[in-house]
């Protein structure tokens, strides 16, 4: 297992790092920072809070250092999450500024979420050989990026692959093992990274994570038998889940994804095969 | 007798030497200060294009600049590489700190810029380097008027003084 582990404690208060660091990279999977309330931390086999309560200095100082003091580069948090460095990413909540019906940005923020990025190399070996689109899903949690990041890099051994990595934490630049024939393209949305790398990195493989929104879902659509295959994740816990989201309706009408791999809590994962 | 015309001598020198220092304190300042406008202009372009992250951004600047502000800079990036103070504010102070004697209007200057420096989104950001370009700008004009004349006065008072003190002395 690799972790960028003094990434993360880089980023939280003195105090609270210390503490974190006696847990672990091995098991702590979340940490989630509420103001007023003692840090929760979320482990492989229990959850945990500690004595001190946070405040919003510890906040500040958390949203400072991931965003490396520099709010104008982590615009992301317009839409409520910065990924730090290591890539781990950190949900934020509090209040929000509206402008024009879209979130602007947070005006004080109250508590965090911060998701350790974790990276298993060689669980997705024994796909690596699988031809035709893959959509993973799974609940929140439940190591659909993991399992991503592990396919692209057995999969570009094989053949390029380009990623829209918008958040940046499939492949935080020097934390993790890249395949051979890996392109990453961070900081850009989904739906226009998917037409810029395939108009311009010729890929044989074109891999985003977390499909939300109808503008993703129609990117995929567009670039859907183009000669080029898929690999995507989505929130769902089963397929049924896929075909009841409006959303999605359309990638599974059309059969664009002929493997459908579904995550489980618990890690564990089935596959289910789409007949064209 | 000789001793006595040391004496002068040393007198008059000193004081003049004083006179000389205040004059180049004062262009040092002029110096300083372009060196400022200069630093905020170059991450005007970088944050407008690249909108690259404070701690490269000021470590660039710093390279690129000499004197006092370049050591600021300098500073400033390694202690927010650090990340050990809560906010670029209190980086500022403690690279501030560790610069050396800054003149008064650089003082000033940083504390407008602590005031917006990774506070708000770009366009905000934007504002804050041209309110920090707009006060050194005002403060080289201020300084501008009458300079020659100043430094001349600054460099003869300090001789003359140095005489008068001579003649009571000595």
């Amino acid at each position: 297992m690799i972790c960028a582990w003094k990434e993360l404690l880089g980023i939280l208060p003195p105090w609270l790092a210390q503490e974190v660091d006696k847990h672990g990279s091995e098991v702590l999977q979340e940490l989630r920072l509420r103001l007023g309330v003692p840090p929760q931390l979320i482990c492989k086999r229990n959850t945990l809070f500690l004595s001190r309560e946070v405040t919003m200095n510890d906040l500040n100082f958390c949203v400072n250092t991931a965003s490396r003091y520099s709010p104008w580069a982590a615009n992301s948090m317009a839409q409520g999450y910065i990924t730090a460095p290591g890539g781990h990413r950190i949900g934020l909540c509090g209040e929000a500024v509206m402008t024009g019906g879209s979130m602007a940005g947070l005006r004080s923020i109250r508590s965090l979420c911060i998701r350790v990025a974790r990276d298993f190399p060689n669980i997705a070996g024994k796909y690596r050989g699988y031809t035709g689109s893959i959509l993973i899903i799974g609940p929140p949690g439940s190591g659909k990026t993991t399992l991503l990041r592990d396919l692209i890099r057995q999969i570009s051994e094989l053949e390029a692959v380009a990623v829209v990595d918008e958040r940046g934490e499939l492949f935080p630049q020097g934390y993790f093992s890249q395949g051979k024939a890996l392109d990453v393209l961070t900081g850009c949305s989904k739906s226009v990274g998917i037409d810029v790398v395939l108009r311009t990195m010729g890929p044989a493989t074109i891999a985003v994570d977390e499909i939300t929104s109808e503008e993703d879902c129609n990117a995929l659509l567009r670039v859907g038998w183009c000669g080029v295959r898929l690999i995507a994740t989505a929130h769902a816990s089963c397929t049924r889940d896929l075909h009841c989201r409006e959303i999605y309706k359309p990638l599974m009408r059309t059969k664009l994804f002929t493997h459908i791999f579904v995550l489980r809590r618990d890690k564990t994962l089935y596959e289910e095969r789409m007949e064209p | 007798m000789s001793l006595k015309w040391i004496g002068a001598f040393l007198i008059m020198s000193g004081c003049g030497l004083i006179g000389f220092s205040i004059s180049a304190a004062y262009r040092r300042q002029e110096r300083e200060l372009r060196e400022l406008i200069s630093a905020m202009e170059y991450m005007t372009c970088e944050l407008r294009y690249k909108m690259t992250p404070l701690p490269e951004m000021c470590r660039q600047a710093g390279i690129e600049r000499s004197g006092i502000v370049g050591r600021l800079l300098t500073n400033l990036a390694n202690e927010l590489d650090s990340q050990v103070s809560p906010d670029v504010q209190s980086c500022l102070a403690v690279a501030a700190a560790t610069a050396g004697p800054l003149p008064n209007r650089i003082q000033e200057a940083i504390c407008i810029l602590g005031a917006s420096l990774g506070r708000f989104d770009l366009d905000g950001q934007l504002q804050g380097m041209e309110s920090v370009r707009g006060f050194c700008r005002d403060q080289l004009e201020r300084m501008s008027a009458n300079r020659d004349v100043r430094l001349r006065s600054y460099q003869t008072l300090g001789l003359c003084a140095g005489a008068a003190l001579a003649i009571l002395f000595v």
